[in-house]
């Protein structure tokens, strides 16, 4: 027990002190730079296709890179990642999470520790108590509501879009079967 | 006269289309039997609309199933941080008032999934993977759009008409009653569904909807891209087999969620990337030192109301 706090202590303290993993990534199409995270912001450099780039950054629909000797903004959908990049499985902060409260609760490690494949699915019983405890959890709208204003979030119109992007109020569906 | 005649034409009807002799041997109530039967059949109706009733019953049906093969996190702050959001998002649909739940599953895969009705559950996995609050509430707005848009219930209707009236005798002798007839019927359709997926087109739907609940809510609608590039770049890694045989290619979605988006959600302001309540949730405060884990602890993580 008390090796498993002195465990805990020592893994979230050195969570805290990593930084966030830089992502590689290459150019799809051929771009400028943008000094800022915006449509008409200055170009500050230009990005051939397949040109590759670390990702340092993101905001809304940009992602900041650092591109040959050069810093400035993407759009995100403009960047592959490279494979294997993007967060880690396991991120170390949330895994130091369950960590902490497993060693609290006393009980099995419930996270991170199986897959959940095809067969698994195929196997399975269904689990009315785990339904019940899932609809503990639920909220009220008002609760959410509150919550998300106290946040700050700020609600905005948007409609929906088809395939081409032309708005559409509700895309129809599909309520009989091909 | 008509009352005399019908409970009648309902025997002759059910010893018609019922293999008769253990059903009959095995039940006495033909006539809840006979509704039973037709209970399922009409699942399989692709022409009837199930109502909301039956509908979240399916569903609670299915999110068993899931919740059988991998159960809720342990972490009740993490599950109420999920219900919140995932409720809030789900107001900015046209259907606010289904029952939504939402729960984080126990397993390090990267999947998601929902069921008829408002059920959600996302994998650890997904939940650790995550650049910020923006990519979360992508995630939970596409599946989200799974189900206003009725698509497993749909599929899953399909998937009914071919199995169920071909299985009426032999699972209800299985099941052991006919009360848990229905249920066994839903979770074998269910099963298939789960693991071979949706048509293709329900899913870039669901994406081209996502992005739109979640700007709606207040988000970044590009949450939703930066989780897809994530997928696009570790497809090939474990803990990805199942998501990737039940979607299509995440560049390929990508490519198309992009056409669909173009540059009309980029003037939207203010939108949120991330909210400080979910970096603290993700990363709790350390405890200061070793020597007083009790109170480090309760320090640690404060009780949620």
């Amino acid at each position: 027990m008390k090796f498993a706090s002195a465990l805990v202590g020592a893994l979230a303290l050195s969570v805290a002190a990593l930084p966030a993993a830089a992502e590689e990534g290459a150019v799809i199409r051929a771009d400028e730079l943008k000094a800022m995270p915006f449509i008409d912001a200055a170009t500050s450099a230009k990005v051939t296709a397949n040109q590759q780039v670390t990702i340092v950054g993101r905001k809304g629909g940009w992602v900041e890179v650092q591109a040959g000797g050069q810093t400035g903004w993407l759009r995100m959908l403009n960047v592959r990642l490279a494979a294997g990049s993007g967060p880690a499985q396991g991120q170390a902060n949330v895994r130091a999470a369950s960590l902490l409260r497993t060693g609290s609760s006393g009980k099995t490690v419930t996270t991170g520790i199986k897959g959940l494949g095809e067969e698994d699915l195929q196997n399975a019983s269904p689990d009315p108590a785990q339904v019940a405890a899932l609809a503990d959890f639920a909220v009220p709208a008002s609760e959410a509501s509150a919550n998300a204003h106290a946040s700050g979030l700020v609600e905005q119109q948007v409609e929906f879009v088809d395939e081409k992007g032309k708005p559409v109020t509700r895309p129809k569906a599909k309520g009989k079967n091909k | 006269m008509t009352r005399l005649r019908r409970p009648l034409s309902l025997l002759i009807a059910a010893a018609l289309c019922l293999p008769p002799a253990p059903a009959q041997a095995q039940f006495g109530g033909l006539g809840g039997l006979f509704d039973k039967a037709q209970k399922a059949k009409k699942v399989g109706d692709s022409m009837r609309e199930i109502g909301p009733e039956e509908e979240i019953k399916i569903g609670n049906d299915l999110a068993g199933m899931i919740l059988g093969a991998a159960p809720l996190v342990d972490n009740a702050a993490e599950q109420h941080y999920v219900n919140r959001l995932g409720m809030w998002l789900a107001l900015h649909t046209d259907r606010p008032d289904l029952p939504w739940k939402f729960g984080v599953i126990a397993t390090e895969d990267v999947n998601a999934f929902s069921t008829p009705g408002g059920y959600v559950l996302i994998s650890q996995g997904v939940f650790e993977r995550v650049r910020n609050e923006s990519e979360l509430a992508g995630v939970l707005a596409h599946e989200i759009a799974h189900v206003v848009q009725k698509h497993h219930l749909h599929a899953l209707q399909n998937e009914m008409r071919t199995t169920a009236v071909a299985d009426v005798g032999g699972s209800m002798v299985a099941s052991g009653g006919v009360g848990g007839f229905l249920t066994e019927q839903v979770v074998k359709a269910g099963k298939t569904l789960y693991t071979r997926g949706l048509d293709k087109g329900d899913e870039y739907e669901a994406d081209r909807m996502g992005v739109v609940i979640a700007a709606r809510a207040g988000y970044s609608p590009y949450g939703l891209v930066g989780v897809l590039q994530t997928l696009s770049a570790q497809q090939d890694q474990k803990g990805m087999a199942l998501m990737m045989k039940t979607h299509p290619n995440p560049t390929d979605r990508m490519d198309r969620l992009g056409k669909a988006m173009g540059t009309r959600l980029d003037a939207l302001t203010p939108v949120a990337d991330d909210l400080p309540s979910f970096v603290a949730l993700r990363n709790p405060p350390p405890p200061p030192a070793a020597k007083a884990p009790a109170k480090a602890r309760a320090k640690a993580k404060p009780r949620r109301k």
